[in-house]
């Protein structure tokens, strides 16, 4: 069998193929617009502003007006770039993961193991 | 001759950087980490490699799906910092060997690999986290960035990494000057950051993984993609450029230090090795 990733689906994961790419195209173009400042700035001033000059479609638009961090993955979006959206609003990871796994961000930290004692250290 | 003197893998994370940059070394949660960095430093410290060569993958600092390269290869003297969306570190350029990068570049295409040739190249936490694991406030060496593509499928396989590491030896090993070189892999360990399975981890995985990287990469390198993304996560399948640097190290290995740990959301694991040549 091929080495290289052919579509069998994986429990709750979203593999980043080429379609997923193709589909979210104009998502992740825009989070990775926000790599420079001004336009960080400029997305902070009028966030939908912003996003109809980087023509999104208004259910693209309503998904990061809602933070729907799972919404937009569905619809394309790749979690390298949308962090980016994520570090503009000010949310980091952890709160982005909390929100695609459908937990508040404390019960989600409750699942970690530095906050429960229990990592996992091996030393060889 | 240049030769290789030794090889490095290791996570990369962007929490690595954050704990870093916060002086987090002391913190409970940060403390393992720091710990088990402490034998590898003390290595290289005694080491002092004159380049280090980096495979690694770029998050969409300086490559986008505009244009996505399966392999680009950075070709200055100097690499500076990409602004991953928040701002940039307070950390100076990083060293590059402009001389060793052409000559790189022309071996590994006569090799048949065809990496994009980058005279800009932003560098990111792929390369950027791991600067505590190397030393406490500078670059010990020039780095040759090598990023590929595990991000946007379809991606290399395995077995082009192991390849890819035997590439790089031929590189080093025909660079007419003495220097001693360093090879040094990032990503992973297991970790997914999307979708219901967020926050995903399987140190026994890992830590086979480990093992299995040492004393049979073989068995790595015929594992499929879905196999790694299964195991650990979608995005651990990245660990799959651990296997150019141990590749590139030759059949045999002398393990210098080990260490793993997995508080958070990413296995942070960590092994030194040396070659024995045959």
């Amino acid at each position: 069998m091929a080495a290289t990733y052919r579509d069998t689906p994986i429990a709750g994961t979203t593999v980043f193929t080429g379609a997923r790419s193709r589909q979210g195209y104009r998502i992740n173009k825009f989070a990775m617009s926000l790599t420079k400042e001004a336009n960080r700035d400029a997305f902070r001033a009028d966030e939908r502003g912003y996003m109809k000059s980087c023509e999104l479609t208004d259910a693209e638009m309503d998904l990061v007006a809602k933070r729907d961090w799972k919404g937009l993955v569905a619809a394309g979006g790749n979690i390298y770039v949308l962090i980016k959206v994520g570090g503009a609003v000010g949310q980091n990871l952890l709160q982005m993961g909390a929100q695609m796994r459908g937990q508040s961000f404390d019960e989600f930290m409750q699942t970690r193991p530095g906050k429960q004692g229990s990592a996992v250290e091996r030393k060889q | 001759m240049a030769r290789i003197v030794g090889g490095i893998g290791c996570s990369h994370a962007p929490s690595i950087a954050h704990s870093f940059d916060r002086g987090l070394q002391k913190d409970p949660m940060w403390a393992p980490l720091y710990d088990g960095y402490a034998p590898a430093k003390a290595w290289l410290d005694k080491l002092r490699p004159d380049l280090i060569v980096a495979v690694y993958n770029d998050h969409m600092n300086r490559f986008f799906f505009d244009a996505y390269p399966t392999f680009a290869l950075g070709v200055s003297d100097k690499h500076p910092q990409a602004d991953e969306g928040w701002g940039k570190r307070d950390l100076p350029d990083l060293p590059g060997d402009a001389e060793f990068s052409w000559h790189m570049a022309q071996s590994l295409v006569e090799d048949e690999f065809d990496p994009t040739i980058c005279q800009e190249m932003p560098v990111d936490h792929g390369i950027l986290s791991i600067l505590p694991l190397l030393t406490d406030n500078r670059w010990p060496a020039p780095l040759i960035p090598l990023a590929a593509n595990v991000i946007q499928h379809p991606l290399p396989t395995p077995k082009r990494f192991f390849h890819l590491g035997q590439a790089i030896r031929r590189a080093v090993e025909s660079y007419p000057k003495d220097l001693r070189v360093l090879v040094v892999s990032t990503g992973g360990m297991s970790h997914q950051l999307h979708g219901d399975r967020f926050g995903f981890m399987n140190p026994d995985w890992d830590n086979e993984f480990l093992d299995l990287l040492e004393s049979d990469p073989q068995a790595l390198v015929k594992l499929r993609h879905h196999d790694y993304m299964e195991r650990g996560g979608a995005e651990s399948v990245e660990m799959i450029m651990w296997l150019a640097m141990r590749s590139a190290l030759g059949d045999k290995v002398r393990r210098i230090h080990r260490h793993y740990y997995a508080p958070m959301l990413t296995g942070y694991g960590l092994i030194v090795l040396e070659g024995v040549d045959a």
